[in-house]
């Protein structure tokens, strides 16, 4: 059967005065916040946004744990990670040398997905955070392997008061000081 | 004390006055003023802060000073393809006749501070220059030879044809209330309370929708939407020449205000100035007038915190079937208070 075209009788609904209405109530809308204004704005370096845990920020490499699998490497999106050979002290003979892989990473390509994290089966890789952290210049973003098993620095803790987003009933999001030591 | 007189007169003399203080340097701040508090308001009702980092503890003012200083040593770009002449002096001539009314509104009883000799027909007068101004938005638009600009003065015309009709018509029915074109007896006659604010709030509200239609005030800013038609008339601006149009908006905007506080507000009304020194004669009144203007102007600055842009068929639909008939309304109120009074 064919579509046949119906015509729908749509009531107008509203004519000039209310439109009136409506912007007498926006305008009433606006003064009362103009009054009272409920803010959310972070200050960004007097304060800085406390983040949950399983956020997926910096990565930090714990090196006696990582078995050189290499999966962190391939499974990357962005080609950030790439294993590297070093030469080290064998633990159980002492007297030898023994090449062993281990990864490191580039932050000029790494989108922070946590994928080299979740795939990890000795878990050598963790998050950290946040990912608020500067450096001078690009070629600092190529982390060595020694760099790549430190903590990187977060400046904005030392000057700055921790804060949380929480969702408020009528109000959407709202800024709270984080309670304790959370 | 003869020496502050002499200097006191100096600064009242009244085409310098008028013109350079009262109309370029007080447009120039409240231009400064209106753009600090529509960002600050706006952020206000939206939640958020505004401009801060530069000067916290002045709210971020220092902000505007700092854009201002950039606007003036950015590079003026003119392409290639734009008519030069029209292009360079439309945004110039624009600023310029846009102050132009504060030649012919008195902001002093007396006549030896007036910058014309004679105010019989100085509402006609400031309105008539006060719809040029527009028109050189027109002309740089056209002269720029780019789409955008185009289609923003083609809006732009569209929306002069709807306000102009009902600003001229709502503060005439001033002088149908008072019988006279001359500013001076409109706000002698409005002295001291019986402003025309509450003796006529039809005609006040026609004339305060159509300031912001005219320059494109938030609900109506549709000649230089920048989601639709980049910046409208001003889009091969650059630099000192794009302040001058974007500032010649919040000018004009002072400039109206102006107009209108001396026509709805009383003017100087609950102060009446004595005859003696130009600091009592002049620049207390002037400063008066001035203050009610700016309030006018911060209000108009609040409805950007409130306000989406209306599409410019429900902005002319709402001209031509509400603001207008208001207008109207106004003027035949106006005729009616004249007769009672």
């Amino acid at each position: 059967m064919p579509p046949r075209a119906v015509t729908k009788s749509v009531r107008k609904t509203g004519g000039l005065f209310d439109g009136v209405k409506s912007n007498v109530e926006a305008l009433i809308i606006g003064v009362k916040y103009f009054i009272d204004p409920k803010r959310m704005t972070m200050f960004y370096p007097k304060e800085y946004l406390e983040h949950r845990p399983g956020y997926r920020g910096f990565i930090v490499l714990k090196k006696e744990v990582c078995i050189s699998c290499a999966a962190c490497a391939r499974i990357c999106p962005s080609a950030a990670m790439k294993m590297v050979r070093v030469s080290e002290v064998d633990p159980k003979e002492p007297a030898k040398q023994r090449q062993k892989q281990y990864p490191v990473i580039n932050y000029q390509r790494c989108i922070f997905c946590g994928y080299c994290v979740d795939v990890c089966p000795v878990e050598a890789l963790y998050h950290l955070p946040f990912h608020d952290v500067t450096y001078e210049s690009l070629g600092d973003m190529f982390l060595t392997l020694d760099l790549f098993q430190k903590e990187p620095l977060r400046p904005v803790e030392k000057e700055g008061v921790p804060v949380v987003y929480e969702v408020d009933e009528t109000l959407g999001l709202v800024k709270r000081e984080r309670k304790g030591g959370g | 004390m003869m020496v502050l007189e002499t200097i006191l007169y100096l600064i009242a003399y009244p085409p310098l006055w008028h013109v350079l203080i009262v109309g370029l340097l007080g447009a120039f701040f409240t231009a400064v003023v209106a753009i600090w508090f529509e960002r600050k308001t706006a952020a206000r009702v939206q939640r958020r802060i505004g401009p801060y980092w530069a000067s916290p503890r002045l709210g971020g003012f220092l902000n505007l000073i700092a854009d201002m200083i950039r606007y003036i040593l950015q590079e003026v770009i003119i392409p290639r393809s734009v008519d030069r002449v029209p292009f360079v002096l439309a945004p110039v001539a624009a600023f310029v006749i846009s102050i132009m009314p504060m030649a012919f509104v008195p902001l002093s009883p007396y006549e030896k501070f007036w910058p014309v000799p004679n105010m019989d027909y100085s509402l006609l007068l400031a309105l008539a220059i006060s719809t040029v101004p527009p028109l050189m938005s027109i002309i740089g638009g056209w002269a720029s030879n780019n789409k955008f600009s185009i289609i923003g003065s083609i809006r732009e015309s569209y929306v002069i044809t709807a306000y102009e009709l009902i600003f001229v018509i709502s503060l005439l029915s001033a002088a149908a209330t008072y019988t006279s074109l001359n500013l001076l007896t409109i706000v002698n006659a409005q002295s001291p309370i019986a402003w025309l604010l509450f003796l006529n709030p039809i005609a006040f509200l026609a004339a305060f929708l159509a300031v912001l239609m005219s320059t494109s005030a938030f609900p109506f800013e549709i000649p230089e939407s920048e989601h639709e038609v980049v910046g409208g008339p001003y889009t091969e601006y650059s630099g000192i020449l794009y302040a001058l149009n974007m500032g010649g908006a919040y000018v004009r905007r002072f400039i109206y205000a102006v107009i209108m506080s001396l026509v709805f507000l009383g003017g100087w009304a609950p102060y009446v100035p004595p005859a003696d020194g130009p600091l009592f004669a002049i620049i207390i009144p002037s400063l008066i007038v001035a203050i009610k203007a700016v309030i006018l102007v911060l209000i108009m600055s609040f409805l950007r915190a409130v306000y989406g842009r209306y599409r410019l068929d429900q902005a002319l639909d709402s001209a031509w079937r509400l603001v207008l008939p208001m207008a109207l309304i106004g003027l035949g109120w106006g005729i009616v208070l004249g007769l009672i009074l």
